[in-house]
């Protein structure tokens, strides 16, 4: 028990040096990946990109969706990814 | 009493004659509504507030397993995974993954998770009922079929593995950028894992039972727990998670009511597209650590009331390597995939289910579609089962278990 304390301890205060230190804003490089670039780079890390013909624009919004909480994608991540996959099927 | 009878039946067939105008009408109207929802132009015109759609996936093949003398082989039904997902709003989600397989001759279905989440504000969402815990990444996102490079999971994963599956209870997960760093995490209060006593299982006594959670809490202390990811590079090549777990095990009101097991994680996922090599290169590692209080518990048929306890500690990892020439020219070479994996076990020495197996794995696999495989893989397993014949003796390990298999899995 006291390990995890002191782990989680360590943990919390890295992360939040690390918040502080970059005013917990994304960088201009993070901000400027598009939908294709997060969907190509982020999907693969689990499983093979998705191909945008499978599901239907409806589809999509429920599927991503579940992939946002699952996956642990930011908001602004699903919003650009489900934005490419629903333009280009 | 003749104008009563007047009434009533001029009464009764005015009913009867709007009841058949109404249901005409009603018909009608389901009729038209039908023919113009079935009209092919409309389909997602105008989408409802709340989707539903039912995806899942489903895995079978062949297999070929020698274990010393004797060999086996057979077609292997695998399982089937239907998932439920339906978003009631931008804020409400539902989702719901049913387990079926043959088990002792008989089919059964079980509840993988069901579980409703709220997306509180975009950093933070909130979800309750029964879900797979986030104890490093393999269980609760890579072990589907049609995710899983390899037809089989690494050791310490499943069915007497040491790391938890699923639970039910509540969590707080989310994710943001600071800077071009990436971090998610998760925070969850559930029933808990139990202690096996030996009671009814004399030769598992101290191990670990997870998933009960669906039935109940066996004591009145929850389990805490989370998992916390970073991805330092602005591409998310690379992801580095830690996770623990912490709760008291033993059934209330018994000598083993105050019992800790506490539980960690560390995971590895790098995966990244090397145009020198015109290929994805996958890494993937996870190592579970997991310590239970040192207890007393009954030996095996004995009428003298002996005990024995034991360090009870046990560890397991796994690292898994696979290469695909996605970008080849070649059409067939960016179809394949080669795969390899190594893991370990190793489980408290001294126990009756004391065993050290290490599992190499080796796997070529043809991709048909991005969420259909056909896999070939041979994994090798020595020191598998091990334990004592009986207390105090040496221990007894296994010969090595060899198994080739065909696999088919299908995302759908």
């Amino acid at each position: 028990m006291k390990k995890i304390i002191i782990i989680l301890s360590i943990v919390t205060v890295v992360i939040m040096g690390a918040t502080s230190f970059n005013s917990c804003k994304p960088s201009e490089a993070v901000m400027a990946r598009s939908g294709a670039q997060i969907w190509g780079e982020t999907c693969i890390r689990c499983h093979n990109p998705a191909d945008p013909a499978s599901f239907s624009d409806t589809e999509w919004d429920v599927a991503a969706m579940h992939m946002q909480i699952r996956a642990n994608l930011t908001a602004d991540e699903i919003k650009k990814v489900t934005e490419f996959l629903q333009s280009a099927n | 009493m003749e104008n009563f009878k007047k009434i009533a039946i001029g009464g009764f067939s005015l009913i009867m004659a709007l009841s058949f105008s109404v249901n005409a009408q009603d018909t009608t109207s389901t009729f038209d509504r039908q023919a113009e929802q079935n009209n092919p132009s409309n389909i997602d015109m105008k989408p409802g507030k709340s989707k539903m759609m039912l995806r899942g996936y489903y895995h079978t093949g062949f297999e070929n397993t020698t274990m010393g003398d004797e060999s086996d082989n057979q077609f292997n039904f695998g399982n089937i995974a239907p998932i439920l997902m339906y978003k009631q709003s931008d804020k409400l989600f539902f989702e719901a993954e049913f387990e079926g397989e043959f088990e002792d001759g008989e089919f059964h279905w079980t509840v993988e998770y069901a579980d409703v989440s709220y997306i509180l504000n975009d950093y933070m969402t909130v979800r309750a009922g029964k879900f797979i815990l986030p104890f490093g990444t393999f269980m609760e996102k890579l072990h589907p079929a049609w995710i899983n490079r390899l037809a089989t999971r690494p050791l310490g994963f499943g069915h007497d593995g040491i790391a938890p599956s699923s639970d039910v209870g509540v969590e707080l997960r989310g994710a943001f950028h600071t800077g071009s760093i990436k971090l998610n995490y998760q925070a969850y209060v559930v029933n808990g894992p139990r202690l096996k006593t030996g009671m009814d299982e004399p030769d598992e006594a101290g191990m670990l039972m997870f998933g009960m959670g669906a039935f109940g809490d066996n004591n009145n202390n929850k389990a805490f727990g989370g998992r916390l990811g970073v991805l330092p590079f602005t591409n998310s090549s690379l992801e580095l998670g830690f996770s623990g777990m912490t709760a008291k095990v033993g059934d209330k009101e018994t000598i083993y009511e105050d019992v800790r097991a506490n539980l960690y994680a560390l995971d590895l996922n790098y995966v990244k597209n090397l145009n020198f090599i015109k290929s994805v290169v996958d890494i993937k590692g996870q190592y579970n650590y997991s310590q239970v209080d040192d207890a007393n518990y009954t030996v095996p048929d004995d009428t003298l009331g002996l005990y024995y306890d034991f360090n009870n500690v046990s560890t397991a990892y796994y690292a898994q390597v696979s290469i695909r020439p996605s970008m080849s020219g070649n059409n067939l070479l960016r179809k394949l995939e080669l795969v390899g994996r190594y893991s370990v076990m190793e489980t408290p020495e001294g126990s009756l289910w004391e065993s050290n197996p290490t599992q190499t794995a080796i796997g070529l696999n043809y991709w048909i579609d991005w969420r259909t495989v056909l896999k070939f893989g041979y994994q090798t397993t020595d020191g598998g089962s091990g334990g004592h014949s009986e207390e105090g003796e040496e221990s007894v390990e296994s010969p090595t278990a060899n198994m080739f298999y065909v696999h088919l899995a299908i995302g759908f």
